[in-house]
């Protein structure tokens, strides 16, 4: 007998009896989730037709993208969380075998040497399936535990996030590594880890912050940081990227500049306008209230994903889809504060806004584990 | 196991999960409401720094250089022309590392020291920031393709056309005409601001010839436009725009025909041809020989190019002969003679005896007769003015000089224009000098000596005078008196032109009006009067002019002249591959105008010719002023002598016209 037994039974003593069964539920797709996901998609292409200088392919790939993650996501919305949760160890063993052959057998793309390209398989990212196969693996280990965890199980969740991020890190994806590591951090966080261990561990981040700009970081980091502070010490090299997307960001005003019209992006002063500065065409063409309205669409999301986990019907479900829709968060707070220069240039993109293929489908894998989480075996109705 | 087993207390852990929700929920909140502020901070606070910034990156005001007025000739043909060119140009501003851009751009179409070293002289002019820069004139179609197939390499290289002088007629005009090239740093600081504003998008300004005398009138006034640029400075958009005012089209009188037929007729000497219509002062033909390419420093002149020019000692390609004077010699001898009759110092009956010098009363010394020197001893003999004029007695012009004297003798030759410079638009001609006794003074500190006043009877010593000059003299002469002093504009934008002359010459005139009659009679038997049995009685030019061609229709009045060769420079001197002799050889000259005595028309062209070492003025220049003459009168004007000595009046009506 383990806990995961006991918890089952008594969750769903009387579902059946209770059990409302809609047409969403029957093919296991949440309504809200997927209306705010569909009105960021439609908003985010929009954008895109405007920062490729309406280039039509661009945008339909994209488009293509979009839609591949939605199939994806349904697809993974069919499996019963639970399903998730007995294969967690299982994924993430095989997650870190991959990481491994990347080492071994990797293709290296802008940079980062973490593509597989597998005979009979579309080439993709193990690290990519780390940022849900960490979070899966946390949950499935800490929902079994007793909470708030014990410090043997922070050292053990610590081994589990730090040892996929290190072979991360080894492949120089640097932001793929911190994403992994945050969804990780976000299931300890929410599973109730003390404060007091929150506090010194945050003491301690900022106290070897110093140590690791010394001695650790690489040159490019250390002028990234040395640029936010005072982007006009390089302002035609490093500094430029971020000095071209604050004019663009000023320049569009309250209104924006009108769609189509932003004069930034248009004529390329703006490097990255189709990916990790997409928020800078953005904000020129449609103003603060542009922005405003992305962000109230991202809180929709936000505010359903936490909803979702509020509702969960088990521990592991609840952490899951809390991480999910905190590491969303962070992916959209990133970036939108790295390219307003709130913090230093992490090469991360605008999650269903920026151009880009295999982190797209990431997200709509994400999508549907809520959604899963959501439909299966609940015996409330929204 | 189960020790160590405890139980979850399942209310109370999903207690701490919401309010774990409830603080992540918080931080969310926070968070985002920094990202707002910050936006807020940068669309509303700084929006109109940020506004401005934006418009700075993309917004460029530029110049619109106006395009050139063209040049023709009297019948419309183009003598200065615009022809459309690529160039390489270079914003600074926008290229990384100027050395390395230069260095790859010499592996596409390689880049001269030379080259380099022009671009950089052009960098450090002063112009606006962010203009473009160029480093190469003229890019052949190969050229162009590799730079622009590998333009990406090359933020801030760009391909520009351009519009650029061209002259058809290359060396035939390359002195009247003269040559554009890039305008210089001194040329630019004498400008004032309005006009240095006006030359803020031109590269070239008129050098030399009616190209600078007319530069005004030529380069029009400068436009602006404001474009939009892009991040590699490429122009996507223009937003406004002030056209310029290209330049006007000016039409000359020069004749190209005459002057490729007076070009021509110098053959392999070196010289100079003017031809003046005395009815208009038009000049129909100005020929410096050897010319130039003028072409070569529209572009800029390699300094190679350049080298060959400058370095050329003996032809000076760049000297203008037309414009720069030499000793004039015998050809001062009518004005002097029509001087003379005019003060009453000789008449019509006057004669002296020739004894084949002169001398003055008490000196011993004996000015020799020049045009004799080569031929047998003895004099004229028994000579009157007339036979002074067409046997080109030196002897007669001593006596005279020295009656008339200096004072009387500057007086009068200056209102034929020597001395001075007549041309109302030629104002870089040289005036050469007309001596008297103020001059010498200045010039020399020393007071005049008669034998200064022989010297200058026979257009020598001190007397020089360019062949612009003469040919101005000889206008006047043919047109009786009449000054119409000599110009180059005949019509701007196809509207006659006639130019405002704050201190107009005054005419020319002479007790008696039957002078000129006399005067044009003698110069007509220069050229036309025959060998006879008398002794030294034939006009000097006849043999080379009348006698060559039997069938000559008109009558041309004409004076020979030759002057020594004064000063040869050490270095051609010393030179072992240059024949001295031939340099040491008399300038020959030849003045005239013609038809000459012909009561149904006018006289139509006036001509001055310099043979540089010619050697005979008679049998040298004469010809080539007669082959001018033919040219102008048979197959320019195409007068029908035949019809108009058979009392065609109607026809004079024509020719007038």
């Amino acid at each position: 007998m383990n806990s995961q037994d006991f918890i089952r039974r008594s969750d769903g003593l009387d579902s059946k009896t209770r059990y409302h069964k809609s047409i969403w539920r029957t093919i296991h797709t949440d309504p809200p989730l997927l209306v705010g996901i569909s009105l960021l998609c439609g908003f985010g292409l929009l954008v895109l037709f405007s920062a490729s200088g309406g280039d039509v392919p661009v945008v339909q790939r994209q488009a293509l993208t979009m839609i591949v993650g939605l199939v994806v996501m349904f697809i993974v919305a069919q499996f019963n969380v639970h399903f998730f949760r007995q294969w967690a160890p299982t994924l993430y063993a095989a997650g870190l075998a991959l990481l491994a052959l990347v080492l071994v057998v990797g293709v290296e793309a802008n940079g980062a040497k973490s593509w597989l390209d597998l005979p009979g398989l579309p080439s993709f990212q193990p690290s990519e399936l780390m940022k849900f196969v960490v979070p899966m693996l946390m949950a499935w280990y800490l929902a079994s535990r007793p909470l708030p965890p014990r410090f043997k199980h922070l050292f053990w969740s610590a081994v589990m996030i730090l040892v996929p991020a290190g072979l991360i890190i080894v492949q120089n994806d640097t932001g793929t590594a911190i994403m992994v590591t945050m969804s990780g951090i976000f299931v300890v966080l929410l599973a109730g880890i003390r404060w007091r261990i929150v506090i010194a561990g945050f003491i301690a981040l900022l106290l070897a912050s110093p140590a690791w700009y010394i001695f650790l970081a690489q040159g490019h980091q250390k002028n990234r940081i040395l640029t936010f502070w005072d982007p006009y010490r390089d302002p035609t090299g490093a500094g430029y990227n971020i000095i071209q997307s604050q004019i663009a960001i000023g320049s569009g005003g309250i209104y924006g500049k009108g769609y189509g019209e932003g004069a930034q992006s248009h004529l390329d002063f703006i490097p990255e306008s189709n990916t990790d500065f997409i928020l800078a065409v953005l904000a020129e063409e449609f103003g603060l209230l542009g922005i405003l309205f992305l962000i109230s669409m991202y809180l929709f999301v936000l505010i359903r994903g936490s909803y979702i986990a509020y509702a969960a019907n088990d521990m592991f479900s609840r952490l899951l889809a809390g991480s999910i829709t905190l590491t969303f968060f962070f992916y959209v707070f990133v970036n939108m504060a790295m390219v307003s220069g709130l913090l230093p240039v992490i090469g991360l993109p605008l999650p269903l806004m920026s151009r880009g293929g295999t982190s797209v489908v990431t997200l709509f894998i994400g999508f549907g584990l809520l959604m899963s989480i959501q439909t299966h075996g609940r015996s409330k109705s929204i | 196991m189960a020790g160590k087993w405890q139980l979850k207390d399942h209310e109370a852990e999903r207690a701490m999960f919401s309010r774990r929700l409830v603080v992540a929920a918080v931080f969310v909140l926070l968070l985002f409401a920094a990202l707002i502020m910050k936006l807020v901070n940068l669309q509303i606070s700084q929006y109109d720094y940020f506004s401005a910034r934006s418009d700075g990156n993309r917004l460029h005001s530029q110049y619109v250089p106006p395009a050139r007025g063209l040049i023709f000739d009297n019948r419309g043909k183009l003598l200065a022309d615009n022809q459309p060119i690529f160039n390489l140009t270079i914003v600074h501003e926008q290229v990384e590392d100027l050395e390395v851009t230069l260095d790859y751009l010499d592996t596409l179409i390689d880049l001269s020291d030379d080259e380099r070293e022009q671009f950089a002289n052009r960098l450090r002019r002063n112009r606006v920031p962010f203009s473009s820069v160029p480093l190469r004139y003229v890019l052949s179609d190969a050229e162009k393709s590799r730079v622009a197939v590998n333009s990406y390499k090359l933020p801030g290289v760009a391909i520009e056309p351009q519009f650029v002088r061209q002259y058809p007629l290359a060396e035939l005009t390359a002195h009247s005409v003269g040559y554009v090239s890039e305008i210089n740093r001194a040329e630019l600081d004498s400008l004032d601001d309005e006009e240095r504003e006006n030359y803020g998008g031109t590269n070239h300004i008129g050098k030399t010839g009616i190209e600078r005398t007319y530069e005004d009138l030529l380069h029009g006034t400068v436009g602006y436009e404001i474009v939009e640029k892009n991040n590699r400075g490429q122009v996507m958009r223009r937003l406004d725009r002030t056209d310029p005012i290209a330049g006007k089209n000016i039409s000359l009188y020069l004749d190209s025909q005459l002057q490729t037929a007076a070009e021509a007729a110098l053959g392999d000497f070196r010289g100079a041809v003017v031809a003046i219509d005395p009815n208009t002062g038009g000049i129909l033909a100005m020929v410096s020989k050897p010319g130039f390419d003028p072409n070569l420093f529209v572009t800029g002149i390699s300094s190679k190019n350049y080298g060959v020019l400058v370095t050329d000692n003996i032809n000076t390609p760049l000297f203008d002969r037309s414009t720069n004077p030499y000793p004039p010699g015998s050809t001062v001898k009518p004005f002097l003679g029509l001087g003379g009759l005019h003060h009453e110092l000789v008449d019509y009956e006057f004669t002296i005896e020739d004894p084949g010098y002169f001398r003055l009363p008490g000196v011993s010394y004996r000015w020799g007769d020049y045009t004799l020197r080569t031929a047998i001893g003895g004099g004229h003999g028994h000579t009157d003015l007339q036979k002074a004029i067409y046997q080109s007695c030196d002897t007669f012009f001593y006596d005279l000089g020295n009656r008339m004297g200096i004072d009387t003798m500057h007086g009068f030759m200056s209102q034929f224009g020597f001395g001075q410079n007549f041309a109302v638009d030629i104002n870089y001609a040289r005036t050469g000098v007309l001596p008297s006794r103020d001059w010498k003074r200045e010039t020399r500190g020393e007071p005049w000596y008669p034998g200064d006043t022989i010297n200058s009877s026979i257009g020598q010593g001190y007397m020089w005078a360019t062949p612009l000059q003469l040919a101005t003299a000889a206008s006047i002469m043919a047109n009786k008196g009449k000054v119409i002093q000599p110009r180059m504009l005949k019509a701007v934008d196809g509207v006659p032109y006639e130019p405002v002359i704050n201190d107009p010459v005054a005419d020319v005139v002479v007790n008696d009006p039957d002078y000129w009659r006399y005067i044009e009679e003698s110069m007509s038997m220069v050229v036309h009067r025959a060998y006879n049995d008398v002794f030294r009685e034939y006009g000097t030019a006849y043999e080379a002019i009348a006698m060559a061609d039997r069938e000559m229709p008109y009558k041309m009045a004409g004076k020979s002249g030759s002057a020594q060769v004064v000063g040869i420079s050490q270095a051609i001197m010393q030179s072992e591959d240059i024949n001295v002799s031939d340099l040491n050889k008399d300038h020959a000259l030849f003045i005239s105008y013609a038809p000459a005595e012909n009561p149904s028309i006018k006289p139509q062209i006036a001509i001055a010719v310099f043979v540089e070492n010619g050697e005979h003025g008679s049998s040298v220049a004469g010809p080539i002023a007669k082959a001018v003459t033919d040219a102008y009168l048979l197959d320019i004007l195409q007068i029908d002598f035949e019809a108009l000595n058979s009392g065609g009046d109607e026809l004079l009506s024509l020719v007038d016209e």
